[in-house]
């Protein structure tokens, strides 16, 4: 099946068994490896990608289901103003150790700040709760998100 | 540079991280790369009878025991664990061969086209099974890697004269580690020589097991570590096998060959921590003061003994916790059963060994009714007291400052005597636990074993390289490490390079464990780096070499256990509170205070990131990870049934650190990897027994758990 | 490799199941996952797939003066944002997997996956929730505990699709929800309690107990609620025993590496009596 969709900003194609998962897609048709792999199963979070704004766990979406949607992964996103944002705020707050999960969290950041441009920490909490760190323990992310809302004043 | 070292900057790998552009080992690609898939043992312990192979279609390999060119054992502390099994297995998962190919649908048609013929033969699952043994022993003849014995001032004399004997049993169960990437390696071989890329922390444990494995020169070996997503000792010894596998495929296909196990294999198939059973007898004076204590530390070691000998042994130096016992007898036996390997995680044998002692310094100070806190200050050791192993503690032990810091933090003492006037309606707990982490290898080992060697490069350019073995798992080696080179040489941090290792650059600066890389690889750079500096302007090109010195006073009998079985010690005090809910027994964390002694900070933020990590993972091996073995197969297999903290568990933590200096450290640094990890089980444990009033006697602590225990005392 | 069909809209969905009997799909979040495989392979489907998460006919939510009638693909997150969706199911939705998911995730999968531990299981069952059940040409309701008959079973024919769940308009005043899980947040139940009641003149008018994760299928029964119907407190305070042996005789969980029977078994007796005495007679005064 041909299946269509806006990738990063640009309108792609690609010819595939539909029911392949979209992080195979996107990984291995467009060699975006910065959407991962941690378990296969929509847990871990390592494979958030942004549908139409939204997180969204790219490990168990058929791409055949993203057909026309709005697709952003990191590579896409960090080109932008917001991502700047985030990563200097990661970095003033020491929320990257390993690092095999963060651009997960940073994707899913833009999700909940786009909504709610000043969050609490239960709002960022929640936002985040579906995203597995076992590095950090969680507090450092907290704390970056925070920052990013302060310091990206206007962006979202 | 100016001001404290530990003043923190941005980490130097924050940008290629978030934004992604990091490669991990899976997103690696080669030029007509193979897949390769695992075929594992469906038995925990099994005669190979034979093997039905299918036919192979061209450009397809079977690779097996018959592919290893050397000597078929990965080289560990003993070589007992063949890369593939030859003909016998000795535990579920254990890997037999490879299939190998180009496409993925064939190969898993093939694996499943292979039969096994299994023979099976009588298994061993449990600690208890192990020592009765009524069946073949699975390693050497009473079926223990290791069984050891340790005696301090005169254990006997002391129980003779106890005016009371306190008995007690704890049990800690498995952790798995839960890296975010799964392990993976990818083999070339390419003019003679074999190159592995993998996620591992210590490229020349790998390089000396392929040596071994495929039986060439050490020059036709090259191990490149790629960007690691996360190990806490899970990518200690384990990815030496796997890196066998990658090579022998490699060779055989003529290819480069990927491995990359999927989340379910890496917990079935990969290392855990060691469940133990720890039994503490107690002998007590008239003035309720501890005289004598009698430790039995026994842990399920699983099929092949990896690790097990000195993981045991870190949990048997630690039998006496932070507190002056003078008779003592520790025993400790790790056992083989016919589960997965157990093997390195995050403290390394303390975790297990402390909650125990812990939680019987509570339940002795339960037993002769005194306040548990008190308890435990009144035998707390002091600067000069000997250790188990007859040690001095030649450094300052700030304990009681640490912990004065720590109960006001919390407010522990109002807390305590409010939350233990039980009120049913709401169940609130707090609790206190005093540790420590014996900072690098046990004993002489860093200069019996390691010898660590480290190389500074001076560039034409003016540009500074770090040539070691040592590895960034997200720890922060990378910063600080650099840290320490750019302020000796007084040049910005950006002028110092450090890239991932490759065993064809660097020398072999030992391996990436043991909380040992600040400390013993930092300071070798800071001496290395003061001697570039002396040489600096001797030529465009200079280069600088520093093997390992162990400090003049350590004193260490390697076959005894006498002696200082750490250079030096980092200390932490931590406190939880809790509250339980009276209808579901569910544990809700309120708050997390922690105090810690570890030298010089070199980054404070990087230190922050340890602490919290590391109380996380604890509260977790505390908490909610549950981890089975039923008949030799792991029950919870996947992160959906292997649960483990998310955002939403912990509340933040405020941890302090304690100003305090070692001599033969880095600016002062000792180590603070592990030591957070291991406070986090005792304190959360104290604080539901304060809530509940029940002794807890076993860690996870699990709502379960704790309805069955309230229904059992009630 | 198994045909997957994305058809333009509703009817042809409806044809295409009726000539391939193929397995919907809205959301995934269930599928992807039992039928995942080595990473690089498309997931493991025996027969062809049929993509119905972007049919707009199955999303919508309409009111009517009785009843509100959910779209089966309407995905968990679209009905948090909804004004008109009850507190009680919100509150459930919410505690659903975690935001990613819920961005996916369906309420006709949940229900059509029939997992005892179905987190939207319960609150739906104690709402007296009917599920629309459509194939060419023909149409059927069907109370949702007629719907679903066991661990991963229901009654769903193979070429019909599960379009919508109609909940009846009613209002309690007293409603209490406890998932149990490993962990607050994104695990699976271990066992879910839901109460929901009417008080009216300091009596029982109306009340729905249900139980997840504690037998084959989510348990309600009926006959139990109807001896609280029209108690007061105190009368309410003396059939606590009585009501706790009903549904402990009906209550039977099992052992698996999440939980066990005695700790399933006695913490959802707990919930039980937790909410007849501190939820509802306390609100009764």
């Amino acid at each position: 099946m041909k299946i269509n969709f806006i990738l990063n900003g640009k309108n792609v194609w690609v010819e595939t068994d539909p029911l392949k998962r979209l992080l195979d897609v996107l990984r291995e048709d467009f060699g975006l490896t910065g959407v991962k792999e941690g378990c296969g199963e929509g847990e871990c979070g390592t494979c958030t990608v942004l549908i139409h704004g939204k997180i969204a766990y790219s490990c168990i979406i058929p791409v055949g289901a993203a057909d026309h949607a709005e697709i952003m992964t990191i590579e896409g996103y960090r080109k932008t103003e917001r991502y700047k944002a985030l990563q200097d705020a990661f970095a003033e707050a020491g929320s990257v150790q390993c690092g095999f999960c963060t651009p997960g969290f940073v994707l899913a950041a833009e999700s909940l700040l786009r909504e709610d441009a000043r969050p609490g920490e239960t709002a960022i909490r929640e936002a985040i709760s579906g995203n597995l760190c076992r590095c950090t323990g969680y507090n450092m992310i907290v704390e970056g998100i925070k920052i990013a809302s302060l310091k990206g004043k206007g962006l979202w | 540079m100016k001001g404290k070292i530990g003043k923190s900057i941005k980490k130097i790998d924050v940008a290629e991280k978030t934004g992604g552009y990091a490669r991990y080992i899976a997103d690696m690609r080669f030029e007509s790369m193979l897949h390769a898939k695992t075929l594992r043992s469906s038995k925990p312990r099994a005669k190979i009878k034979g093997i039905d192979i299918p036919e192979i279609p061209q450009g397809y390999y079977i690779v097996d025991r018959n592919d290893v060119p050397g000597k078929n054992r990965v080289k560990m502390i003993v070589n007992d664990q063949p890369f593939f099994a030859e003909d016998v297995v000795n535990y579920i998962g254990e890997p037999i061969l490879l299939v190998v190919g180009p496409d993925k649908e064939k190969i898993i048609k093939i694996l499943s086209e292979i039969k096994v013929y299994y023979e099976a033969v009588k298994p061993v699952f449990t600690i208890e099974e192990a020592e009765k043994l009524n069946t073949t022993p699975i390693y050497g003849e009473d079926n223990c890697f290791a069984d050891y014995e340790i005696e301090k001032g005169d254990p006997d004399e002391a129980f003779g004269r106890a005016a009371k004997i306190v008995e007690n049993e704890y049990r800690t169960g498995y952790q798995e580690h839960i890296y975010l990437e799964p392990q993976g390696m990818i083999g070339i071989y390419e003019s003679n020589r074999v190159t592995v890329y993998g996620s591992m922390q210590c490229p020349y444990f790998v390089k000396n097991a392929l040596i071994q494995g495929l039986g060439w020169g050490g020059d036709r070996i090259r191990v490149v570590q790629t960007t690691t997503g996360g190990a806490f000792g899970g990518k200690e010894e384990y990815p030496s096998l796997i890196a066998g596998h990658v090579a022998f495929a490699a060779v055989k296909a003529g290819k480069p060959v990927r491995l990359i196990f999927n989340r379910k294999e890496d917990i079935q198939a990969t290392t855990k921590r060691h469940p133990s059973i720890i039994r503490l007898k107690t002998a007590l004076d008239d003035h309720k003061k501890i005289i004598a204590t009698d430790v039995d530390i026994k842990m399920d070691g699983g099929a092949y003994s990896g690790l097990s000998n000195v993981v045991l042994q870190r949990a048997m130096f630690a039998a006496t916790g932070v507190y002056n016992i003078p008779n003592v007898r520790v025993r400790g036996r790790a056992f083989a059963t016919n589960n997965v390997p157990s093997g390195a995680l995050r403290g390394f044998g303390g975790p297990q060994a402390f909650f125990a002692i812990e939680m019987n310094m509570h339940a002795l100070a339960d037993h002769v009714s005194e306040d548990p806190l008190d308890f435990k200050i009144k035998h707390m050791l002091k600067k000069g007291d000997h250790t188990v192993t007859g040690g001095v503690l030649r450094q300052d032990v700030k304990l009681d400052e640490m912990t004065d810091m720590v109960l006001g933090m919390s407010d522990y003492r109002k807390k305590y005597d409010e939350f233990s006037k039980n009120d049913d309606q709401v169940l609130r707990g707090i609790g206190l636990s005093l540790f420590y982490h014996g900072c690098a290898f046990t004993g002489s080992g860093e200069k019996d074993i390691i010898k660590a060697e480290v190389k500074l490069k001076k560039r034409e350019d003016g540009k500074v390289l770090i040539l070691i073995a040592n590895v960034d798992m997200g720890q922060g080696a990378q910063t600080t490490l650099r840290k320490i080179v750019a302020r000796t040489l007084c040049i910005p941090v950006d002028d110092v390079i450090y890239e991932n290792p490759d065993t064809d650059v660097v020398p072999d600066s030992g391996p990436t464990v043991a909380s040992r890389t600040v400390m013993i690889v930092g300071f070798l750079l800071d001496k290395a780096a003061q001697e570039l500096k002396a040489e600096w302007e001797k030529a465009p090109e200079v280069e600088v070499h520093k093997v390992y010195e162990q400090p003049g006073y350590i004193r260490w009998d390697q076959e005894t256990f006498e002696g200082d079985a750490y250079p030096v010690y980092s200390w932490g005090t931590n406190v939880v509170e809790v509250e339980v809910d009276p209808v579901t027994c569910e544990i809700k964390v309120k708050g997390i205070w922690g105090v810690y002694d570890v030298g010089t900070a070199i980054d404070e933020r990087i230190i922050q990131g340890q602490i919290e990590g590391g109380i996380s993972q604890g509260l977790g091996y505390a908490t909610i990870e549950v981890m089975n073995s039923k008949d030799g197969k792991i029950l919870q297999d996947s992160i959906t049934d292997y649960i483990i903290p998310c955002s939403m568990y912990f509340p933040g933590i405020e941890s302090k650190l304690i100003d305090s200096y070692y001599e033969y450290g880095p600016y002062g640094a000792k180590c603070a990897g592990e030591l957070p990890f291991i406070g986090a089980a005792p304190a959360l444990a104290s604080a539901v027994q304060n809530a509940l009033n029940v002794q807890i006697k076993r860690i996870p602590v699990t709502p379960e758990y704790l309805m069955e225990t309230a229904e059992g005392e009630n | 490799m198994v045909r997957a069909y994305r058809p333009p809209d509703f009817q042809s969905a409806l044809t295409i199941m009726r000539e391939n009997r193929a397995i919907p799909l809205a959301g995934g979040t269930d599928l992807m996952v039992s039928r995942r495989r080595w990473s690089g392979l498309s997931p493991f489907f025996a027969k062809p797939v049929l993509f119905i998460g972007h049919l707009e006919e199955i999303k919508r939510v309409e009111i009517d003066i009785t009843n509100i009638k959910i779209g089966s693909a309407c995905s968990l997150a679209s009905l948090l944002e909804h004004r008109e969706i009850p507190e009680v199911l919100k509150i459930v939705i919410s505690q659903m997997a975690t935001p990613a998911i819920r961005n996916i995730g369906t309420l006709g999968g949940n229900i059509c996956n029939a997992s005892p531990a179905g987190d939207a299981l319960p609150v739906l069952y104690a709402m007296d929730a009917s599920v629309v059940l459509q194939r060419k040409a023909e149409i059927r309701t069907l109370p949702i505990e007629k719907f679903i008959t066991g661990p991963g079973e229901t009654v769903l024919k193979d070429d019909e699709l599960l379009t919508s769940i109609i909940i009846p308009k009613k209002s309690y005043n007293v409603g209490f929800y406890r998932k149990v899980g490993t962990r607050q947040a994104n695990s699976l139940s271990k066992l879910s309690f839901q109460g929901l009641a009417r008080i009216e003149e300091g009596k029982i008018s109306d009340i729905r107990i249900s139980f997840g994760a504690v037998a084959m299928t989510v348990i309600r029964s009926r006959e139990i609620e109807e001896i609280l119907i029209e108690k007061s407190g105190k009368e309410i305070e003396k059939l606590i025993p009585e009501v706790s042996s009903l549904y402990s005789a009906v209550i039977k969980p099992i052992d698996d590496q999440r939980s066990n029977i005695r700790y399933r078994k006695t913490i959802s007796l707990k919930l039980l009596r937790y909410f007849l005495r501190t939820v509802l007679i306390s609100k009764i005064g």
